[in-house]
Formats: structure tokens, C-alpha cells, sequence
């Protein structure tokens, strides 16, 4: 279940010479619950396609498996890490 | 001493950057091996492989580019692996149209005749690849998984 579990938070650190610099967490994860409630139509709708795409014969009928997969691409999306320092600025991103 | 340091130190003698700002710096990079530590938080990129893992499922690809700018990049390999198995759902239509346009921008990649197993032996094979590239202007990108 983890495996579609979307990124919670994103944490930036910024430090910049002549500033102490900041750091800001995200809190992706107030999102995601009224995603949810969006989400659970759209699962429903391509689901009555999926049946009526495979009652019909049409070879093609994954459009949920589509949008779980794209589900899926999202959460995978958490352990990235961008680190990058230039003239003395380092900006830090992680993703969680 | 890695050239982050060296950068930073030079940064310090110029008077571009106060000490604090420095220690700062030198902090977020990490401490070399065999000095001990004293900042917060050491940069993950310090603890990252230094190469390709040889063996076994690589979990990540680190983008590492050194020279005027330095910018580590750590991408979860499941997100290849994930956006890989999302093509084999698009429909054919819209994978037709996509092919199409990969064509006319030089990739000439058929995706419909990616399978899964494909994807498996693709990222298993990952673990050998390395790539570096030195620009004319001294920058160095290095790009393995691990």
C-alpha cells in the first residue's frame, strides 16, 4: 500500500552568503485528501468505461489501471534529492 | 580535499563569504573522512556511492555535476520503472501520436513494444551504466545508479 503512498512533504533549504537562509516544509500530504475525494468519482467513471470498453470487444480497456499507475508514477516520486550550490548559494531540495 | 571545500575556502580568502556563512557552507557538504563533524545536518550527497553499484537492483540515479556550480541530483529509479509501465497503459491511439512526435524530435523510440520484463532487464542493466561528461569550460557530469 506504501507503493501508492504520494509524497507527504517537500523540505527546501535555502542559504545564501550575507543571510542565515531559510527552510520551508511543504505539507503536501493537506492535499491529498481532498485529492482523494476527486479521485474516487473519477475511479468509479473508468471503471463503468472499463466494463463497457470490455463488454463491447475493444482490446483496449485499462483506463483505471491508468490512473492507479499514474498513482503509482507520483508516489515513486518521494527520495528525490536536489542539492545545488552556486556562488556560495546552496539550495537543498528533498522530497518525502 | 573535495573541490566543494576548496570553492568554499577560496570564497572565505576572497572575502566574498563571512567565516560563519563558511561554516555554513562546509557544514551542508559533509566532513571529509577522518574529520569529525560539528554541523547539523551533512549533506546527503556526502554519504551517496561513489560509482555504479556493480551488483545487485540499483535503486537510484545520482546526477552529480561539478565545476563553476555543483548540483547533486538523487532520482528514485521506481519513478523510471513507474513511468515506463504507465506507457504500456496509454492508449494505442495516443501512444501512436506520441511515438510520432519522440520521431520528429530525434528519438525514434517505438514504446509500444516495451514489455515489462523489458523494463526489469533495462533497470537491472542500469546498475553497469556510467556516464561522464567533461565540458571545455571544466564542468564534470557524472551519471550512475546505484
Amino acid at each position: 500500500m506504501t507503493a501508492y503512498l504520494p509524497p507527504l512533504v517537500i523540505d527546501v533549504r535555502v542559504r545564501e552568503p550575507g543571510s542565515r537562509g531559510f527552510r520551508i516544509w511543504l505539507p503536501l500530504f493537506l492535499l491529498w485528501p481532498p485529492l482523494l475525494l476527486l479521485l474516487m468519482p473519477v475511479v468509479v467513471i473508468t471503471l463503468l468505461v472499463d466494463l463497457a470498453l470490455l463488454v463491447s470487444g475493444a482490446r483496449y480497456h485499462h483506463y483505471t489501471l491508468l490512473v492507479l499507475n499514474s498513482l503509482r508514477l507520483l508516489a515513486e516520486v518521494r527520495g528525490t534529492h536536489v542539492d545545488a550550490l552556486s556562488d556560495g548559494s546552496l539550495v537543498k531540495v528533498d522530497i518525502y | 580535499m573535495s573541490e566543494d571545500r576548496t570553492r568554499i575556502l577560496g570564497m572565505l580568502a576572497e572575502g566574498k563569504i563571512t567565516a560563519e556563512e563558511a561554516e555554513l557552507l562546509l557544514d551542508s557538504i559533509g566532513t571529509p573522512a577522518g574529520e569529525t563533524g560539528t554541523g547539523p545536518e551533512p549533506s546527503p550527497s556526502a554519504e551517496w556511492p561513489s560509482g555504479p553499484s556493480g551488483t545487485g537492483t540499483p535503486k537510484f540515479m545520482y546526477i552529480k555535476v561539478t565545476g563553476k556550480d555543483t548540483v547533486d541530483v538523487k532520482v528514485p529509479l521506481g519513478l523510471l520503472r513507474a513511468g515506463l509501465k504507465l506507457t504500456s497503459l496509454i492508449p494505442p491511439q495516443a501512444m501512436d501520436q506520441i511515438s510520432e512526435s519522440m520521431g520528429e524530435h530525434g528519438m525514434s523510440i517505438d514504446l509500444n513494444n516495451l514489455k515489462p520484463e523489458d523494463i526489469e532487464e533495462l533497470i537491472g542493466s542500469l546498475r553497469e551504466m556510467e556516464i561522464n561528461v567533461r565540458s571545455a569550460d571544466g564542468d564534470h557530469i557524472r551519471v550512475f545508479c546505484a
